[in-house]
Order: C-alpha cells, then structure tokens, then sequence
C-alpha cells in the first residue's frame, strides 16, 4: 500500500494526546511512527483508562490505544546521557520530531532543535506546550487539555448562563491540537520536497483550541460583544431547534427543522400538538418559543431518542439522538464504517480502534492496528534504525538505558 | 509553507475552515459560491449585529486568504466554466453538495479531490438530514457535559464543522504528499460524523469495551473522598487548577500545597502529607478524609481573594496546574498571545482588525493575513478572464443572466 507518508520516520516522544495524537495522524497517513517512552517515567495516557475490560494496566488503557495505535514502541530512559543520545541518534535518521515536554525541558536535555538540526537540516520538529515556546510565559509552563481549554476560551464558552461555567467534556484541546500539529508538519514536508529545508513548529495548545471559536473572536474584536455561556440555546436564529428531553434517564434527542418543507412535516407528523396558528411562521414560532418547545417536549418525552430519529429523519426532518457513549457503541453509521472492526492486540486480544475520519482512494479500508506494547519494538528498532549488533543491544539493556 | 498550491472550495459550512487553513500555510484559495452567496454568509454573529451578505462574522473569521468566485452551477454555463477552471488547481474541497453532477463533469485526473459528507455515503445514515446541530449531537462530546439535572451543553459557536474542515485540510495535504510523489490525484471521503467523535476523547472505544459508561453525573464520591472540583471562583471570574491524585500528578498536586502554605492558608505541616497514599485509603474508606477538606477548603478560600491572573502566575511560581477562565477580552488582552504573534491584521468590513490567525509558530515562515475574506464574486471576473479566457461583453452576459 503506497500511504501519502509511507517511508518516512516519525520520532514520537509526546505525552498524553495533544502531541501524540498528532503523530498518530501521520501514522495513519503511513509513516513509521516511532513512540520513545520510559518504562521509569510513563506516558500518563497509560494510567488513565478506559481500559479493556475495565481492568487497569500499563499495555491496557484503551485511550493510550487510541492516541498512539499504529506507533512501534522503544524504552529509553533518558536520564541517562546514554538514553538521550540514543534519541540524539533516532533522530538524526528522522523526517519528523514531536515532543511535548513542558516547554524548554527540551532544550535542557540536550535535544534542542538547533542542535539536532545541524547533524539533520531537513528535520521539522514540533514542541507542543499549553502555551507555546515564544513569549514570556510559555517556558516552564506545563499544562493539560484541562488548563488549554481554560486559556483558549472554551471553558468559558460551555455552560449556563445562570451557573459556573462548565467547560466542554475534558481535556478539549486535546482533541483539537493534533489536527494543527498534523496540517503544520504535512505543509512543511511539502515544502521540504522543493527546498530540503526542515522547520521547528511551536504550537500552544490553547491558540490551537481558538481556532475552532475563532467566530466568537471576531465577534468581540469587530463588536465588542463577549461571547457568554448559552446552555443548549444555540440555534437562537431559527425554531424549532434544540433539544428534546426522551424516554429514558438523561436521555436527549436534537430535532432541527430547517426550512418550510421540514417545519410542515414536523407538524403533520406530531398533529395536533402544534396546530396552534401562532407557529405558522417563523417569527412566530421565535416569538412562542418557550410554549413551541414544550409542545414539542411533550411529545418527545414519552419515545425513545432512537425511534424518534428514525421516525423524523423518515420524514425529512433533520433529528439525531445525543449521543451517549452507549448510543456511539452501537451506532449503525460507525458500525458501517468499520469502526468497531475488531483490531488484534498481542496481549488483550481483539479490541476497538477509532478509524480516522478520512478515507483515502488508495487507502479505502485502512488497516488497523493496536498501540504499541510498552518497550516492545526496542531491539528491532536499534538493529534497522541504527544497525546495532545484539551485542551492543544487550550493553545498553544492561547499563538500564533500556527501559 | 504551500505557496505553489492552488486550492479551489465548493464553499459550504464544513469546506470553510479546511480552505482557510490551507490559505494560511500559503495556499492560493478560491472559494466558489452560488450567486446567492455561500450558507456561510448567512451564519451568526453578524457585524453591528446587521444582517448582510458581507456581515457574517463567521463568514469574516473562516475565509480569510481566499478570493471569492461565484458560478450558478446549475446551469450549462457554469458547470462548464467549473471545468475550464478545475485544471488550474490541484486540491478540489468540496461539502455535502459536491460537484453537481459529479460524473458528467470531467474531473482532471491530477487533481486531489477531498470530499466531507456528513454520514458514510455507503451506511445506514446516508439520506439522513443532518445540520450542525446534529452532527455535534451525534459526536458524543455534549452528552457528557454539564450537570445531570439539565440538558447536555453546547458551545456557542458550531463545532461539527470545524472538526471536518480540519480534518480535511489535514487529509487533503496527505493527498497532496502522495501526488508530490506518485503523480496520481485522489479521491478522499471525509466523515464529518467521524472527526466529530474525536471530541469524545475515546469515549468511542469505552462502550464496546467493557469499561464502565462515562455519563453526566453529579460529583460523586468513592468511599469517604469528597468530590474535588476543577474550577474555584476569583475575584474576577473562575479559575480552573488542577488536583489529580494520580502518581504522574502528585507534584502538582504538591505545588497546590506550597502554594497554599506559603499563603498562610495551610498549616506547613500540610507539606508532609501524602495525598496519594491518603487517596487510595479514602476509597477504600479506610482514612480520616480531613486533610483533603482542609485541602480543598483552603484552595476555595484562597482562590475567592485573587484574581484569575494572579492564581496563573502562583501556578508558574510553584508548578501546579492552573489556568484563568478566559473570555475573548481576557485572549484579546493576555500579553502573552501578542508577544508570541498570534494576532495578525484582517480588513472586516472596512475596519482594520487584529484577529488570532497564526495557529502555530514556524522558527522561519509567518502565517500572514494577505487577503481579506471576500466580498461577494469579488474575484469572478479576474478569475474567469485568467482561466476561461472570457471577455468583457461574456462576463457581463454572465452577469446579466445570473450565471455569476
């Protein structure tokens, strides 16, 4: 299978998911994606689950699986001047290194991009941090998904009005990131291919997260109007819109009727509840809102989230369940995509690997794998990468570089 | 970065963000339209508050970098002036809608076509009416957050669409690698469905697993623990720090009680407690939880007499986890962002304004606002007059006959 990276090396030695995540997108595009990680220091994404049968255990959370499926795994403690210079030398052969230490540590390990990019030029490095390298509170300023939300504007903006806020489900900027990290190393390797030249990436995870509210930026700098928190109000400009409490505990449908043609079906299909003239139109279905939801509730609350999906989207109207993590595990469209075709991994068996969201033409169905066991692909890596002999394999294993 | 790729976009909600992504790394963009105007122009907020087709801010904030074109696509017309114009690119984008009728026109064969569809256009869901609202819903992220007692939360700037047109500027330049390399173009799928879950975080994998369902509880306690918030009101709004008693984590969490101590908050001898092993005691309920409500107390009490900037700088002093709540003022007026770059300057409806668009910082390219986001067939004629060769008298025929 010829993938748009294939033969190109990745250096992975992210934590968590915003950086690794990152190189898990160039893994599904084909490159060989190597993950350094430390047997002393694990990767945190290891001791968090969900795991694989609920059981914890360092080869067995399904979240490390996710972010880093796809990678070879080498143990390297880097501590060590003989760990980092193994790094030194992965590198030097590598196309791209992502790392995602707080910003600077980097530097103090000897792996500083001026330094790697003399023995190897055309290499692109990217240091991803809550707050990026530049600027004077970006060294030395750890952070997590959680805080990156927190500075890009998202915990703000989810919420209620009337309450704390919220913020989106976890650590969000995580999974916004990766996409910047990836789009940035993908436009740099095709500059490479004319120029040769490499690049060093510095990426703040909470700028990142603010390009997906970048509307609500511009409202404030062309208006001055603060975006505030809006609950589950966010289609003011267009009703019925919203959701509808079901059958069920905190069970949610969404039902968005968009245009004359799909309100007139909504109405004949739940006749008479909202028979009443004030709904003839737009305006006044604005206008009665609150009594349009409730008539509209009033219905809902006594189906299924499922059966009311179908039911609509039979008749036209856009309508799908909110999903829970219960409706995504059996949700026939991910099914249909092969999403939870099952991936074999050496120690649990088969399990579930989110496919990406792209499907290439020479690439329809992309094979899947698991994350990599922790260390397993060490002596592998160290004979082909840097064509060490058992013996110096077993010197390094046995001065405790490895591991 | 991409300044010898030529870009076109079939302009619909979820092409906006992947066109402009594209031309912010240097790509020569052109996003076509309907001579109505693309349905962006019509998304909320609008400058003033006015509506217009030049007025929608998100319009303003997902299509900087691009020229602007319109073609009636349903007609002879435009569908042949699409195809006097698709050899001049290289990356075709292209929403829901597509190509009008994708088999009669002749698509270059060079050419890396990216296409986002909002369900698997082979699944069960494939006639399926979907709007943003329901793409979001049907990612998973909403249902797991907010309270239980009401309705799952959303942000109030659509999200579904910025998934896909990430994710599709990221598959889009995969294709263009291959083609730097094989020649051959592409045709790409995009699942906005699909990138949407990656909001859930991998709560995907969680329900086919066996693991435990993640769902929107109150704060629950394990044993006799006491729920541990993440946010603490300040004197000006909230803060989010971080308390994780997990071993990857317990120095922060260290960090959280220097700070407290060196405020006279805590007793010093707080510093000697091991909160992980104390953690792990409490769920089994084996252990006096007061040293964690004392805890967590101080840090409530601390945090309501300081501003969400000083408890930032206190994080950095004692290396814990912390970050202030912020609003678009607060990103507007945070030194830091500006002395990184991040803001460069658009032309919004005649007014020159300062707007986050460097995503990343390059040690030797600048992601730069060249071109304001366009008005309405700005480009049309110059762009019909380069590539289809079209006089004065035919644009204006075009004109007159709603074509462009």
């Amino acid at each position: 299978m010829n993938l748009p990276l294939s033969g190109l090396r990745v250096i992975d030695m992210g934590w968590l998911m915003a950086g690794p995540h990152g190189a898990r997108y160039l893994a599904d595009l084909g490159a060989d994606v190597i993950k350094v990680e430390s047997g002393k220091r694990l990767d945190p994404l290891r001791g968090l689950g969900p795991y694989q049968d609920g059981q914890p255990g360092l080869n067995r959370s399904l979240s490390y699986h996710m972010t880093n499926a796809g990678k070879r795994s080498i143990a390297v403690d880097v501590k060590q001047k003989e760990g980092v210079e193994l790094v030194k030398r992965l590198v030097a052969t590598a196309d791209v290194f992502v790392e995602s230490f707080t910003p600077g540590q980097i530097d103090k390990m000897g792996l500083s991009y001026a330094l790697l990019a003399e023995k190897n030029p055309g290499l692109i490095m990217v240091s991803s941090g809550l707050l990026g390298r530049k600027g004077s509170m970006g060294m030395g300023m750890s952070g997590t998904g959680l805080t990156g939300s927190a500075y890009s504007g998202a915990t703000n903006l989810v919420g209620w009005p009337d309450r704390a806020p919220a913020g989106p489900y976890g650590p969000w900027t995580d999974a916004v990131a990766p996409r910047f990290l990836a789009v940035s190393v993908l436009a740099a390797l095709h500059r490479r291919r004319a120029t040769g030249c490499g690049t060093h990436i510095d990426l703040s995870q909470a700028e990142a997260g603010l390009q997906f509210l970048a509307p609500a930026y511009y409202d404030y700098a062309a208006n001055g109007h603060i975006a505030g928190r809006v609950g589950d109000a966010i289609a003011p400009l267009n009703a019925p819109s919203g959701l509808y409490p079901c059958a069920g505990d905190d069970c949610w449908v969404a039902i968005d009727a968009v245009g004359h043609k799909a309100w007139s079906a909504l109405r004949k299909r739940l006749a008479p509840a909202l028979d009443a003239k004030e709904f003839d139109t737009l305006v006044g279905r604005l206008r009665a809102r609150a009594s349009l939801d409730a008539a509209i509730a009033g219905w809902t609350r006594h189906r299924s989230a499922r059966e009311i999906e179908t039911m609509l989207q039979a008749e036209g109207i856009a309508a799908h369940v909110v999903s829970s993590d219960a409706d995504l595990g059996d949700d026939p469209n991910l099914e249909a995509l092969g999403h939870y075709e099952p991936v074999f991994d050496p120690l649990l068996g088969d399990i579930v690997i989110p496919a990406p969201s792209w499907r290439l033409s020479a690439d329809p169905r992309p094979a899947r794998c698991p994350g990599p066991i922790l260390g397993a692909a060490g002596d592998e890596i160290l004979r082909e990468v840097l064509g060490l002999t058992g013996a110096q394999i077993d010197e390094l294993r046995e001065a405790n570089v490895l591991g | 970065m991409l300044e010898n790729v030529r870009v076109l976009e079939l302009s619909e909600p979820a092409t906006m963000l992947a066109g402009q992504i594209l031309g912010d790394l240097g790509a020569d963009v052109v996003t076509l339209e309907p001579p109505s105007g693309a349905a962006g122009r019509r998304l909320a907020p609008f400058i003033g508050g006015k509506p217009g087709l030049e007025n929608s801010l998100t319009w303003h904030a997902l299509n900087r970098n691009k020229r602007g074109i319109t073609l009636n696509l349903s007609t002879p017309d435009g569908v042949s002036l699409l195809e006097q114009l698709l050899p001049a690119f290289d990356i075709l984008i292209e929403g829901p809608a597509g190509l009008p009728d994708a088999d009669a026109i002749a698509v270059p064969e060079r050419l890396v076509r990216c296409r986002v569809t909002p369900f698997s256009p082979s699944g069960p869901k494939a006639h399926y009416k979907s709007t943003e609202l329901i793409l979001t819903a049907a990612g998973g992220a909403p249902a797991l957050a907010g309270d239980v007692d009401r309705s799952p939360l959303f942000f109030p700037v659509p999200q579904a669409m910025m998934e896909a047109g990430a994710d599709a500027a990221v598959a889009a330049i995969g294709g263009l690698l291959a083609r730097d390399r094989d020649g051959a173009g592409q045709a790409i799928e995009i699942g906005a469905h699909t990138a949407a879950t990656l909001a859930s975080l991998g709560r995907i994998v969680a329900a086919r697993s066996g693991g435990p369902l993640a769902r929107r509880s109150a704060p629950t306690t394990i044993g006799r623990l006491p729920p541990v918030p993440g946010l603490f009101e300040c004197s000006d709004g909230w803060a989010a720090v971080t308390l994780l008693f997990l071993p990857a984590f317990m120095g922060l969490t260290r960090g959280v009680v220097a700070w407290l101590v060196d405020e006279g908050s805590l007793p010093p001898d707080h510093m000697e407690i091991d909160f992980l092993a104390l953690t792990s005691r409490l769920a089994r309920d084996e252990a006096d939880p007061a040293p964690l409500h004392d805890l967590i107390g101080a840090l409530t009490r601390t945090c309501a007499q300081k501003t969400k900037s000083e408890i930032a700088e206190a994080s950095q002093r004692h290396r814990f986890m912390a970050a202030p709540i912020m609003t678009m003022a607060d990103i507007a007026a945070f030194p830091h962002f500006r002395e990184r770059g991040l803001f460069a300057v658009q032309d919004i409806g005649g007014e020159r304004v300062e707007v986050p668009a460097r995503f990343v910082q390059f040690s030797d390219y600048e992601i730069g606002v060249r071109r304001h986001a366009p008005a309405l067939s700005e480009h049309s004629c110059e762009l019909l007059a380069a590539h289809a060769g079209l006089g004065e008298t035919e644009l204006q025929a075009l004109f007159s006959q709603g074509i462009i």
